[in-house]
């Protein structure tokens, strides 16, 4: 029966980090009982390689150290391995506590769970019972829904330049992009990649959910530095009409349209069962007030009035 | 399971450091410190035994349980505090920061916080300069959100005006707070004593908020799992049917749907189930050109009409509206980015 993959990485890393000089393969092979079952030496070769991978993950730091016989021997040394000195209080732990839960992919959730185990085993307090009850009600979430979200959080932490098929919002067909990753932003429970577009030669965002079929990355590294601020936020807010450089004046049933009247930066009631509302007038407005069918009407500017009267016109065809 | 394999040898590699310097630890408390069931913990501990620098030399862990309490009869200094890896410092890095920009979180808890990142970036050195790839940010109207806060922690009932977009109205309710949730947004989850049953409260959509002296008595219920997502349509919920053509595409990234589709042109044809099919009418408005419901027909016929009417508006010279008829029930819409 096969020994488990968790039981071999154990032993690998014990021995590596248990060991004062670089350990050959040869040595490591004969040490750990789930390399001597691999079979022959391509198989055991490539589970090694494997393996090593596996523990840097985990973030190990493992040295690589030829001796005098020009054979390369392994070891994790202790000091470079060992956590910096960190004491944290109850109230401190306990942030972190609730910090370490809103991750809701699989990946970042396990890593949140293993940096509070290695704090644990460090001397970080354990919470006590007594704390949950007075502790704030907030359950913060992040959804990760995106399958694109793994390889381009892996892609930007490595600087690996990246393909993938994206369909633009109002695109038909998907279209292949070559991105230099930076950075991804969560926005309004959305994913967006921020990056180098190759093709395009300029930045661009991209949101996660509109990319179709599989990121995959490319050889080599890239070496352009990546700016210290990347303005996702800024691009998403544009495309949602959140950079209002105008503004409109409409006319707005009494008792209607809330959330207009929320962002409205004066208003004045008619007297007919009707208000007079200036509101910010950016992107996508048209669409927006469209929804609230009779209750609004355009007023100026005229260009707007012109879209309003278009979609409607659209709708009332049937 | 490569995952399962990583977490877990990443999990004993701490273990081992914790159960050095607590000879005879119960099981209950290291699963708990852990944040593991003790099922987790004891197969773990099936695990070290067979773990050590050389399985020929004998020089393996020797730990072993009665299932109560844990022995590790020869510990040795192999077991250090590791440093954290990359995606672990990321992953509470960013996880903390987005936490701390919450504008309702009491300041106790966000200076606990701040504090407690600090420490971390220091202790993570260089495996912390990944964290900058990724960030998180919630929403929430601060106000609101330390009212509600409030209420939970005092077990008291909140007076709303909310704003619902199904009647494009503001009502006002009296509710019991059960708790307060972010998902990209901020959501309160309460007992609702207007409707009696329990609804789920976006907090931008909050007008006002006030907390009362009566005590909350929210019923018992079960707390629904969230990683199922907000929106838990029912299969009893009526079937609509809306085509879309290559610039209404968004209706499937923003509405749960049970399929969509693709059409020759680009387009799609998303079939989803709505609890109140009226919301729709709303979306039908929005999307103009770009698409339409093709059933049920009373649905599209009650858009069509609703934009004839809004027309008749701007067909009128001097302004006047000559229609004081409100439609039925319409407007759902969350607003498209």
């Amino acid at each position: 029966m096969a020994i488990a993959k968790a039981e071999r990485l154990m032993n690998l890393a014990l021995c590596l980090l248990g060991t004062r000089r670089p350990l050959s393969k040869r040595e490591l092979r004969g040490s750990i009982e789930a390399y001597l079952e691999a079979g022959g030496d391509d198989s055991f070769n490539r589970m090694f390689e494997r393996d090593k991978e596996d523990l840097r993950e985990l973030g190990l730091i493992i040295d690589t150290v030829e001796n005098l016989d020009g054979e390369t021997g392994y070891l994790a040394r202790r000091d470079s391995n060992r956590l910096p000195a960190i004491t944290l209080d109850a109230e401190e732990a306990a942030a972190l506590g609730l910090a370490a839960k809103v991750w809701q992919q699989a990946r970042l959730a396990g890593a949140a769970s293993g940096a509070l185990q290695k704090l644990r085993a460090a001397g970080m307090p354990e919470a006590e019972d007594a704390y949950e009850v007075h502790h704030s009600a907030l359950e913060p979430r992040i959804p990760v829904h995106e399958a694109a979200f793994e390889p381009l959080m892996l892609a930007c932490r490595d600087r690996r330049p990246v393909v993938f098929d994206y369909r633009k919002a109002n695109a038909a067909r998907p279209e292949q992009r070559h991105v230099e990753p930076w950075t991804l932003e969560c926005w309004r429970g959305h994913w967006y990649l921020a990056g180098w577009d190759r093709d395009r030669g300029a930045e661009r965002v991209f949101r996660l959910s509109r990319i179709t079929g599989r990121v995959r990355s490319r050889a080599g590294v890239f070496s352009a530095p990546v700016p210290d601020v990347v303005t996702v936020r800024e691009t998403v807010e544009s495309w949602a009409g959140e950079s209002a450089t105008r503004s409109a004046l409409i006319k707005l049933r009494s008792g209607c349209g809330y959330p207009l009247r929320a962002k409205a930066l004066s208003s004045r009631a008619l007297g007919d069962g009707w208000d007079e509302l200036e509101i910010p007038y950016g992107h996508g407005l048209d669409a927006w007030l469209v929804e609230f069918g009779p209750d609004v009407v355009v007023v100026e500017p005229a260009d707007l009035r012109a879209d309003v009267v278009e979609r409607l016109r659209a709708v009332a065809k049937g | 399971m490569a995952v399962n394999a990583i977490d877990q040898t990443r999990r004993m590699l701490s273990l081992v450091t914790y159960l050095r310097e607590r000879p005879g630890a119960h099981v209950s408390d290291v699963a708990r410190a852990f944040g593991i069931s003790e099922d987790e913990l004891i197969s773990d501990l099936d695990v070290l035994p067979m773990c050590g620098t050389s399985f020929r030399g004998g020089d393996l862990l020797d730990i072993d349980t009665d299932g109560d309490r844990i022995w590790w009869h020869n510990p040795d200094d192999v077991a250090e505090p590791l440093r954290l890896a990359a995606d672990e410092a990321t992953a509470l890095l960013v996880a903390a920061r987005a936490v701390a920009t919450l504008p309702g979180l009491r300041e106790g808890d966000r200076q606990a916080l701040l504090r407690a990142t600090a420490k971390l970036e220091n202790a993570a050195g260089e495996a912390a300069g990944a964290s900058s790839r990724l960030s998180v940010t919630f929403e929430a109207e601060g106000g609101v959100f330390a009212e509600v806060d409030r209420a939970i922690s005092e077990r008291r009932r909140l007076w709303l005006r909310y704003y619902s977009p199904a009647r494009d109205e503001l009502t006002e309710r009296e509710v019991d707070p059960i708790r307060l949730f972010a998902v990209g947004r901020t959501y309160m989850e309460a007992w609702c004593r207007l409707s009696e049953d329990r609804r789920t409260f976006r907090l931008d959509r909050v007008a006002a908020i006030r907390l009362l002296d009566e005590p909350a008595a929210p019923p018992e219920l079960e707390l629904r799992d969230l990683s199922e997502g907000l929106v838990q349509p029912s299969a009893e919920d009526p079937e609509v049917v809306v085509e879309v053509g290559p610039g209404g595409r968004w209706v499937a990234e923003y509405y749960a749907h049970d399929s969509a589709v693709e059409l020759p042109d680009g387009g799609l044809r998303i079939t989803l189930r709505a609890s109140a099919p009226a919301l729709l009418r709303r979306l039908a408005l929005r999307l103009g050109a770009d698409g339409r419901i093709l059933s049920p027909p009373e649905l599209a016929e009650s858009a069509r009409l609703a934009a004839v009417e809004a027309l008749a508006a701007y067909e009128v010279q001097d302004g006047h509206d000559g229609y004081d008829g409100r439609g039925p029930d319409g407007h759902g819409y969350d607003g498209h980015e």
